[in-house]
């Protein structure tokens, strides 16, 4: 089966497509030079989606793709990172880190106690390694609320 | 140079925290350490405080974004009373502000308080082309607009791209979108390109070819302002030339609108302090400043005239409508 | 004579304490980074950037620290390749193929010492060739216009592309993914915003650094979730380390060729270590032959690679500091530092800077020397170290990157972007697509189509122009030979695809 790189060509040429359509879009000035504001985004566009014209016909073999509970897996993972960039400001440094460095660390090498323990490790050693080693202050140990 | 654009302004922010007090003088810098406005605030703060203008230590907070647009919609919209602020500005503040490039902000929106040196614009070619003087240049390109392309360090539209343009101008040539710029990352690429024969002239700062004037790898053709520079006798004057342009890229500040005058008054008179002081003396020949001090309403007027004019040529070119 | 001069000033300014401090603590990372599984030389140097930022390091001390990292990673790759069959980083793959048998023949101290001699020996020759051809090639950049720019920049990107996948059209799409993403923000020339859906956060263009941790770093932790860190734990041990002195010097032309060879080969724009110790590792083969016996752990093989891609680090640093082209990942990688620091590379650098250039150079030289004698006599300190277990090093290396970013930028919207690279480069590379040509397409994108414009400027809209000079032509004959060549010659040499036992 040769599908991973079929599917890939295939979005790859949707999104040049796409990507050349709002080029078109793109706002001028009326101080021009010959090249203009689109001309290159034109060029990449047609270049990737010529690229993805290739992966749709001359598809590579493909690669060994994770089993479902590995992309499951993986989903967490994915969502657990979003989580983090979100919860960091508002939560401060401490609650997210243990938690994300946990989930992290759990699907590694699925130990609870083990990842627990590495997740209140890894907060507590960064924040005083970033707080106080490299004086990144701009990151508040806990929840603003709690601090009052 | 979008990829240039730092966003440290909170970076700024940590670093400055350690000096923070309630009621120091804040100097924004419209952009990252290491530039011209962070120069311009650390310099100006530093000194203030020597000269005990200031009680405490002036807190430098660097806010790049959008050219200096930024710190220019901050301070308008957010401290437009605040007379415990003074921000960096230079000529490239004025240019932005008459192409209506701070997305509708105008200069009228601040104060501009004083500029206290400033960077002579050149006109230079390399040390092989035949133009001898700026009349040599201006007649070939009066000739054929495409036997000179001009390089410089501001994109095209800024003001290194306005040099050549104004001088053409006084010399009575109006068709101006015919000359050629490319607008390089900065003087030092500029220069480069024109030793190296691919372009013919290079427009920036007295600064930019210090060392290209002592290698005797350039001739400066220009220096577009009122009087010869010190140091530099043997170049001439656009005006002795017969184009009566000055162009300089000058190094002050801005404070918020709202303040009262004599709030304003009184930073006029602290830059004066400044300028006088015998330490900018030394800053500005390390940095290849000349001298340029105007302060408080004479400076006002002055940016005003520079701003019109910025506007009128702008419009010519067509970088605004 | 200018060069010793110049070597003075730089010695000026590395010998001061602080510097030496850097250049030591520098090292240690290196090392440290090169010899974890997984994490090599541009992820390392990616997750030190933002903290040296707010270390608030000036611009030759910030270099002289990521540079060190990146000598260091190169030297503490071969440890895990050896020890544990695993390259450190990729251009330590190579080292695997006599380096492992040699351990398992009885021998891995005498691997370590071999191969870290030979490192020493690459590096070092590397850095005197950085030192007199660099202010050379610098003069040659009077004969760069934007023709002739932009025709570098395409062969960084065919070369790159060329090696750096078994597939053109995907080497192709990685650069062009790179170029578009650089798109992104305001038009350098008429100040419009381009591909930002009006979003405030994409005005000034996606951050190269938060693409680069991204690409590098985060994706790095889905390959450990997928793979649930397999394979990093079983290595041989570790007894005694003497020095094979009589081995050392036989293999002395192996090192020397293999150095020449690989400073060579980093000087090509885009082509970097990991070809440098490819090709010296299939010299040394055929000159051997058969008799040789490479790949059953002789001291040549594991010597001819060291030699080649420390060379080749060396000598990629050549095209980065005198054009601004990066010659391999991590010079990507540190010329996105450069951009940061506001020094443009060039030729202008060693005129206007010659304090960072020089003192970069004199702290390369010491590092050099502290390197060794921390790989050599040191080394079983950096073995210890490869038994961090990989559930506490990858959420560690997560949370680095997050801080290091957030700490750089305080927008949450940059760490969400960050994430997404990251997907974007698990997805990638399950597909054999290479993410290094998507980093020179961020960083190279809007100097590309600058001097494009530019050239197009002064020609007045004629696109012959691009192919009106020597050198271009020649530059444009070289891009489209590195770009093909490969599809013949891969029927010929076959990159290892992976290294299994």
């Amino acid at each position: 089966m040769r599908v991973g790189d079929r599917i890939f060509g295939l979005v790859t040429i949707v999104v040049a497509l796409g990507y050349i359509l709002s080029a078109t879009n793109i706002q001028t000035s009326f101080m021009s030079d010959p090249v203009g504001s689109k001309t290159f985004p034109y060029i990449i566009g047609a270049v990737a989606a010529f690229c993805g014209l290739i992966m749709l016909i001359l598809p590579d073999a493909d690669p060994e793709w994770p089993s479902l509970a590995g992309i499951l897996n993986l989903m967490i993972a994915l969502g657990a990172l979003v989580g983090y960039a979100y919860a960091l400001k508002p939560l401060g440094f401490i609650g997210p880190t243990t938690v994300v460095s946990a989930i992290l660390s759990y699907q590694i090498a699925p130990n609870l106690a083990r990842a627990i323990l590495t997740g209140v490790g890894l907060a507590v050693g960064l924040f005083f390694l970033f707080y106080y080693g490299l004086g990144l202050t701009n990151i508040d140990p806990f929840p603003k609320a709690l601090l009052g | 140079m979008t990829y240039s654009v730092f966003k440290a302004a909170s970076l700024g922010a940590v670093l400055a925290l350690g000096a923070t007090s309630a009621m120091a003088t804040e100097c924004i810098a419209p952009a990252n350490p290491g530039g011209g406005w962070d120069f311009t605030c650390r310099q100006i703060g530093k000194i203030l405080y020597d000269l005990g203008e200031v009680d405490a230590p002036v807190q430098i907070t660097n806010m790049a974004g959008a050219g200096g647009g930024l710190a220019f919609s901050t301070v308008v919209n957010e401290r437009d009373t605040d007379a415990d602020l003074i921000v960096a500005a230079s000529s490239a503040t004025t240019t932005r502000l008459a192409q209506n490039a701070f997305g509708g902000a105008t200069a009228d929106q601040v104060r501009f308080v004083g500029a206290i040196g400033a960077d002579p614009g050149v006109i230079v070619v390399a040390a092989d082309s035949p133009f001898q003087s700026l009349n040599d240049m201006v007649d070939s390109i009066i000739a054929d607009p495409t036997s000179v392309a001009f390089a410089g360090g501001s994109a095209a539209g800024g003001f290194d791209h306005l040099k050549p343009l104004q001088i053409l101008k006084a010399a009575g040539f109006d068709d101006i979108t015919a000359v050629r710029y490319i607008g390089v990352d900065g003087g030092a690429d500029a220069i480069t390109q024109t030793i190296g024969g691919f372009t013919q002239a290079m427009t920036g700062d007295m600064s930019e070819i210090v060392g290209f004037i002592n290698s005797g790898e350039v001739r400066v053709l220009a220096v577009l302002t009122e009087e010869r520079v010190p140091g530099f006798e043997s170049i001439p004057t656009a005006r002795e030339q017969g184009y009566d342009v000055v162009a300089v890229n000058w190094r002050g500040l801005y404070v918020p609108g709202g303040i009262s005058d004599a709030e304003f008054d009184t930073w006029a008179a602290k830059l004066q302090a400044v300028a006088d002081s015998a330490e900018w003396q030394e800053a500005m020949v390390a940095n290849g400043l000349a001298p340029f001090t105007k302060v408080g309403g004479d400076f006002q007027s002055w940016v005003d005239g520079v701003v019109a004019q910025t506007a009128e040529l702008s419009r010519e070119i067509g970088v605004i409508q | 004579m200018e060069i010793l001069s110049n070597l003075a000033l730089g010695f000026s300014i590395a010998l001061t304490p602080f510097t030496l401090t850097l250049a030591v603590l520098g090292c240690f990372l290196g090392t440290i980074i090169g010899a974890l599984p997984g994490l090599g030389p541009s992820n390392g140097v990616a997750i030190l950037i933002p903290l040296t930022f707010t270390f608030g390091l000036d611009a030759t001390s910030a270099l002289v620290l990521l540079t060190s990292v990146y000598y260091g990673a190169m030297y503490g790759g071969r440890i895990s390749s050896i020890l544990l069959n695993i390259p450190g980083d990729e251009p330590a793959l190579m080292t695997c193929l006599d380096g492992y048998p040699m351990a398992r023949n009885g021998r891995p101290g005498d691997a370590l010492v071999i191969s870290g001699v030979a490192s020493f020996v690459g590096a070092l020759l590397a850095t005197i060739g950085l030192m007199i051809l660099a202010p050379l090639l610098a003069r040659v950049a009077y004969l760069f216009g934007p023709a002739e720019y932009f025709a570098l920049y395409l062969l960084a990107f065919s070369t790159l592309g060329g090696i750096a996948s078994n597939n053109q059209a995907k080497a192709a799409l990685a650069s062009c993914i790179g170029l578009g993403i650089a798109m992104i923000g305001l038009d350098n020339s008429t100040g419009m915003p381009r591909f930002t859906g009006g979003n405030l956060h994409l005005m000034d263009g996606v951050d190269f650094l938060v693409a680069i941790v991204g690409l590098f770093a985060i994706t790095e932790v889905f390959f450990f979730i997928e793979s649930h860190g397999k394979g990093s734990a079983i290595g041989i041990k570790l007894d005694k380390v003497t020095i094979p002195w009589r081995e050392i010097w036989s293999t002395r032309w192996t090192m020397l060729r293999s150095s020449l060879l690989g400073f060579v080969a980093g000087i090509l724009p885009g082509a970097g270590a990991s070809l440098g110790s490819f090709l010296t590792y299939m010299m040394e083969k055929s000159i051997a032959g058969e008799k040789g016996g490479f790949g059953t752990g002789v001291a040549k093989g594991v010597a001819a690679p060291e030699a080649g891609n420390n060379a080749a680090a060396g000598g990629a640093l050549v095209p980065m500091l005198t054009l601004g082209v990066p010659g391999s990942g991590t010079t990507a990688v540190l010329l996105a530092v450069l951009m940061t620091l506001n020094i443009t590379p060039g030729p202008t650098l060693f005129a206007d800077r010659p304090d960072v250039v020089w003192g970069l150079i004199a702290s390369l030289l010491i590092a050099n020397f502290v390197l060794l004698a921390m790989n050599v006599p040191m080394v079983k300190v950096f073995v210890r170290i490869l038994s961090v277990p990989p559930w506490i090093l990858m959420p560690g290396v997560t949370m680095v990157s997050f801080v290091g970013i957030y700490s750089l930028t305080g927008s949450y919207f940059d760490l969400l972007l960050m994430v997404a690279f990251g997907a974007l480069g698990y997805s990638l590379r399950k597909l054999d697509i290479p993410t290094v040509p998507i980093i020179l397409g961020i960083l190279l994108g809007n100097a590309m189509e600058d001097n494009l414009r530019r050239a197009m400027v002064l020609s007045g809209g004629d696109w012959t122009y691009l192919f009106s000079s020597a050198i271009s032509n020649g530059l444009w004959l070289a891009a489209v030979l590195g770009f093909v060549a490969p599809l013949f010659l891969r029927r010929f040499i076959k990159k290892p695809q992976a290294v299994t036992d």
